[in-house]
């Protein structure tokens, strides 16, 4: 086990984080929800690429996270607690699945297969309104629905508990597991590592993580349809918090969800007439991120530190 | 059954643009190695190119094609020299993420341009058609696919034949003998990728009679594009042409068969991935495509 003081950073945002929910600021709390929610979006998508696994359906997962905490809601009167389960559990079934099908592909072959799932599952939700109500949308049950700052606080909790599994994780021998896998998938199967076990494991891990952000956030919004629920947003949103704060850290993603959710609302405030200003903004933090800075905001400060 | 004549017909057509925008992927994969994920822009903004062309020089789509052909490899050239082969050596995850940002880039600054309004051309043989056999053909659509099949078939007669052609073939065989043989690797690089990007351009051109054009439609088209290198192996020109037409029929059964098959046609794309990968995961014809 790694020493703490050098965590102390971390601890301190997760603190801050959970103080910001917990004030009885509207404005903060909302801002907080939405930090935390992108935290473990981040957190998420960072441990599917830490194993060398590109990501461009994390919509899916959130989505069958969200369409399972408001369809066991609304069809089974599922509370949230319950709810929250069970899209977790939908989600790490989805996860396992898709790492099954996918096989031993790799790079761009599994990327877009994942891309290919969360549009699927969009056209699916859209085409079967007997189970998720289609375009017309859906509604959170309001008798089950706790107030927003109790969501809020439950949202930032979830997400100490994401980050914290994540840390958990980076010192146990998974964490060298994925190292291996990402290098070189064959070379980890000649140290004893079995990449198509570990990969169902991460990709259903990573899976649940991001179902149970979209469950919580689901209740937090209280309404879904197909495009809410896959959007492309959400994928963008993770991979960009996890990329500018610095890939295959546990800090990294923490770090880059807080400058997304930020950025994003600058953004809104600045060009808040102009289309698409957000979304292209993101792009070419993207670009200029790989091309520049491939190791994010958080190789800086580990370079300004050493 | 119904309609069968009309299915054949319509996957027919269909399947020629399909291979279009098949092909140019496919090719510059097969050469620089990289997967653009910002292919389906290059038909986005051929189409929004071929839509301008129209509206505000009253040039017919199949005129500005090769004007539009000629920036796309100018542009596609400029992208790889400028950035794009900065990341030839870097980790695959870094030129995947790299071309998804510029596809980000591209899709907002077409919405922040020209809205989100859905758009089309309409030049009058689009909105033509004629029956043969009970079977009705829209010359729209007869014009995009004997278009596209002549573009694919030019490339694969430069890639048999020039020197340039074969200089590309040996790179996509072998980069370091090619060096050695005394190839211009990072000329021919650029040059490959530009040209992939003029057969998106075109296959955007004959599309925008077609379907409507808006700032993501090239996300789609990625997917199907995608569904059709996997059906017919990567870096395969011919299996791209059998996987286009493949998919082609398959979405097109779809729409006439199942109930709201129109919306569901959406999905097949998709269906056909995984089932691919499922029961053969080296494509139709055999190629691998796991590493």
């Amino acid at each position: 086990m790694r020493s703490l003081a050098r965590h102390v950073p971390l601890i301190g945002v997760m603190a801050v984080l959970v103080g910001a929910a917990l004030l009885q600021d509207p404005v903060l709390n909302d801002r907080a929800f939405r930090t935390a929610t992108t935290i473990m979006l981040a957190t998420s998508w960072n441990l599917m690429v830490s194993a060398g696994l590109i990501s461009l359906g994390h919509a899916a997962f959130w989505g069958v996270g969200s369409y399972a905490c408001l369809l066991g809601a609304a069809g089974l009167g599922l509370p949230v607690g319950a709810g929250l389960l069970l899209a977790m559990a939908v989600g790490a079934a989805l996860g396992a699945v898709q790492a099954l099908v996918t096989g031993r592909l790799r790079g761009a072959f599994f990327a877009i297969c994942t891309l290919a799932m969360a549009e699927g599952l969009r056209v699916a939700a859209l085409m079967l309104p007997g189970l998720t109500h289609g375009a017309e949308g859906l509604f959170a049950p309001q008798a089950l629905r706790p107030t927003p700052h109790v969501l809020g606080v439950l949202g930032a909790l979830l997400a100490v508990a994401s980050v914290g599994f994540a840390f958990w994780l980076s010192g146990t021998r998974f964490h060298f597991a994925m190292a291996a896998m990402r290098s070189h998938e064959g070379a980890a199967q000649m140290i004893g590592i079995d990449p198509r076990r570990y990969r169902v494991a991460v990709v259903a891990m990573s899976a649940a993580m991001a179902s149970l952000a979209g469950g919580v956030s689901a209740w937090y919004g209280g309404y879904l349809d197909p495009g809410v629920a896959f959007g492309l947003q959400t994928t963008i949103t993770a991979q960009i918090a996890a990329i500018l704060g610095g890939m295959f850290s546990v800090g990294g993603p923490v770090v880059g969800a807080i400058a997304v959710v930020a950025v994003g609302d600058a953004t809104r405030g600045l060009l808040g007439g102009v289309q698409g200003a957000s979304q292209g903004l993101f792009g070419l933090i993207l670009v200029v991120t790989i091309l520049f800075r491939p190791r994010g905001i958080g190789g800086l400060l580990r370079r300004a530190r050493a | 059954m119904q309609f069968v004549g009309q299915v054949i017909a319509d996957s027919l057509l269909l399947g020629g643009i399909y291979t279009l925008a098949a092909v140019g992927l496919s090719l510059s994969f097969g050469v620089t190695r990289i997967i653009n994920f910002a292919h389906g822009e290059a038909v986005m903004l051929g189409a929004y190119g071929a839509f301008w062309a129209l509206t505000l020089l009253h040039l017919d789509p199949l005129l500005a094609l090769p004007f539009l052909m000629a920036a796309g490899t100018a542009a596609g050239y400029a992208l790889f020299r400028l950035v794009i082969s900065h990341l030839l050596d870097a980790p695959q995850e870094n030129q995947i993420l790299l071309t998804f940002g510029l596809a980000l880039i591209l899709q907002n600054l077409a919405l922040y341009l020209w809205t989100g309004d859905q758009r089309a051309t309409t030049p009058d043989y689009a909105l033509n058609s004629f029956l043969i056999g009970g079977v009705v053909v829209s010359y729209g659509q007869l014009i995009a696919a004997a278009m596209a099949l002549t573009l694919v078939g030019a490339v694969f007669v430069w890639l048999r034949r020039s020197e340039l052609g074969r200089a590309t073939r040996a790179l996509a065989e072998n980069r370091r003998a090619a060096v050695l043989v005394g190839i211009n690797v990072p000329h021919l690089y650029a040059l490959t990728f530009g040209i992939s990007v003029a057969m998106g351009a075109a296959a955007g051109a004959v599309l925008s009679f077609i379907l409507p054009i808006t700032p993501f439609m090239g996300a789609d088209i990625l997917v199907k594009t995608f569904a059709i290198i996997v059906l017919g192996g990567f870096g395969n020109v011919a299996g791209a042409t059998v996987g286009a037409f493949l998919l082609a029929f398959a979405e097109t059964a779809v729409a006439y068969y199942v109930p709201e098959g129109n919306g569901w046609s959406e999905a097949v794309a998709f269906a056909v991935l995984f089932a691919v990968l499922i029961v053969r995961p080296g494509g139709i014809l055999g190629q691998v495509v796991a590493e």
